[in-house]
């Protein structure tokens, strides 16, 4: 079944083509990871179906609804919002409000679940997240990786449909890579669809069943970590994991 | 000879004068909620971009710092009334021009030149929120309203308070100045006190007195309420998951 249908998705800054008509359909439970050079859209990408941007084209099946990117209406979009959540790659928790207190917003603000049943909910994402003894901590009092961490259960705690995430690990110091990425691939057993931006190849490789490799705005190709990494057929994928020293280069090889 | 200066004039005045400290705490508390408000609308069109609006604010700002505020009293005094009249006469209305009470004039002028003062740091201390949180309300699902108060006040308030205090003690200082539309307030009958009995000096030191003390007293509110709404900075890590910390 799928979670996610994305339809003729298009973005363009001015002249530059960001998005060209991308269709990708994310079934649910599936971890599926995007990677590709940086500049191809691979934030655009996600930000479009957030609605953190404006896309010109394009449209989104989510619980049996087909929402329009282009839509006008605040209500559509708060919909579709309340579908989808994001992680940043700057986490953007709350800064004058604790752990607790971040993970509570979404769900006595937008949720107007009661205060002490937000409670029980926040607490236990931020148990599930390691940060169970850290509920009064604001931000500041957090380091990169337990900010991270806070502003996953933040998203997980809203139960969306699809979790968006942006190089969640990308402006971590590299000690606290691992800790964020244990979370995530905990995220993902637990059955959460996810939609993932990163460069943690051996990550993705062992935890997503799904790549997408995007290039100039178009998926240029869609599979399963074999495919990819073992067996690539496209060109542009090859110089690209070449690049990042996933493939190595026939020029070495004797 | 009588005493050249007599000292204890100087503390046994300050009763008559504070006879009219509720003028001066109302005028300064109702020209304080509208300049706050009318700060935060010009912030609001100054953030949002509206056009011509935003022109007309600009404006209005630069009129208002580019002019001493005893002029802007005087504006009003005598704007007001003629504006009225204009009124009454494209209207047909009778509203009574004299009838006005004269604190009004004072309230407005002294409202409208806080706004103004106050726009600026409220615009700045809203948009000193981190974008990336906004997009974190967006993404949660808050509505443009909620972003607001839930994201943006909070945070911009904290931010805020330090110039507004300095600002609200300007305004303190500025009710003196009401005289000029016919308010008695501790300045006023400060003179009238003085009038009669030519103690000038005397009487003007107790006012110095009241006007010091007053303003003290705001510093250490602005004060108070900067470190209640500032994050703190030491918290402790809670032993063994400490879920039942209920409060
Ligand atoms: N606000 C913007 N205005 C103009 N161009 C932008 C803007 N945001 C992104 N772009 C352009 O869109 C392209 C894709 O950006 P992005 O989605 O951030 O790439 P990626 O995340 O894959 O590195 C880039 O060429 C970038 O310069
Ligand atoms: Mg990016």
């Amino acid at each position: 079944m799928s979670a996610i249908e994305i339809r003729g998705l298009s973005k363009k800054y001015g002249e530059n083509i960001v998005l060209d008509k991308v269709n990708l359909t994310i079934n649910k439970g599936d971890v599926v990871a995007i990677i590709g050079p940086s500049g191809t859209g691979k934030s655009t990408l996600l930000r479009s179906i957030n609605l953190l941007e404006k896309p010109e084209e394009g449209s989104v099946i989510i619980n049996n609804r087909e929402i329009s990117l282009t839509t006008k209406s605040s209500k559509e979009k708060l919909e579709l919002r309340r579908y989808t959540e994001m992680v940043f790659q700057q986490f953007n928790l709350f800064k004058n409000r604790t752990a607790l207190e971040n993970v509570m917003e979404g769900l006595v603000v937008v949720k107007n679940l009661k205060k002490n049943e937000a409670r029980e909910l926040a607490i236990k994402h931020l148990q599930k997240v390691g940060m169970g003894d850290r509920l009064f901590h604001y931000p500041r009092h957090l380091s990169g990786g337990q900010q991270q961490r806070v502003a996953i259960a933040r998203a997980l705690a809203m139960d969306p449909r699809l979790l968006l995430m942006d190089e969640p690990t990308s402006a971590l110091d590299p000690e606290l890579v691992s800790e964020v990425l244990t979370t995530i691939r905990n995220a993902a057993k637990e059955g959460n669809t996810i939609l993932l931006v990163t460069h943690e190849m051996n990550f993705v490789k062992n935890v997503a069943n799904r790549i997408l490799f995007l290039e100039n705005g178009r998926i240029v190709a869609d599979g399963t970590p074999k495919e990819i990494f073992d067996n690539p057929k496209n060109e542009r994928l090859k110089e690209f994991l070449v690049k990042i020293h996933m493939l190595e280069s026939p020029d070495f090889t004797i | 000879m009588s005493k050249i200066f007599d000292w204890q004039l100087v503390f046994t005045e300050i009763p008559a004068l504070l006879k009219y400290l509720p003028v001066t705490l109302n005028l300064t508390v109702i020209a304080l909620v509208i300049g706050w408000a009318v700060g935060l609308l010009i912030a609001f069109v100054k953030i949002r971009n509206i056009p011509v609006l935003r022109q007309i604010c600009s404006l209005f700002v630069s009129i208002v710092r580019g002019t001493p505020i005893i002029v802007q009293l005087y504006l009003t005094y005598f704007g007001i009334p003629i504006a009225l009249k204009y009124y009454n006469y494209y209207n047909g209305t009778d509203f009574n021009v004299n009838g006005v009470p004269p604190i009004i004039f004072a309230i407005v002028a002294l409202g409208l030149n806080q706004s103004a003062f106050d726009s600026e740091t409220i615009r700045a201390a809203i948009q000193s929120v981190e974008k990336g949180q906004v997009e974190a309300a967006k993404s949660l699902g808050m509505n443009g309203f909620q972003i607001f108060r839930r994201v943006l006040f909070p945070q911009a308030v904290t931010v805020a308070i330090p110039s507004l205090g300095n600002s609200l003690i300007g305004l303190v200082k500025g009710t003196s100045l009401a005289f000029t539309c016919s308010v008695v307030e501790i300045t006023a009958q400060g003179k009238i006190l003085a009038g009669s009995s030519y103690r000038y000096f005397e009487i003007y030191c107790s006012l110095a007195l009241v006007y010091w003390v007053l303003t003290i007293f705001v510093e250490r509110l602005f004060a108070y309420i900067e470190k209640k709404m500032s994050v703190p900075e030491q918290v402790t890590v809670l032993k063994g998951g400490a879920v039942n910390e209920r409060n």
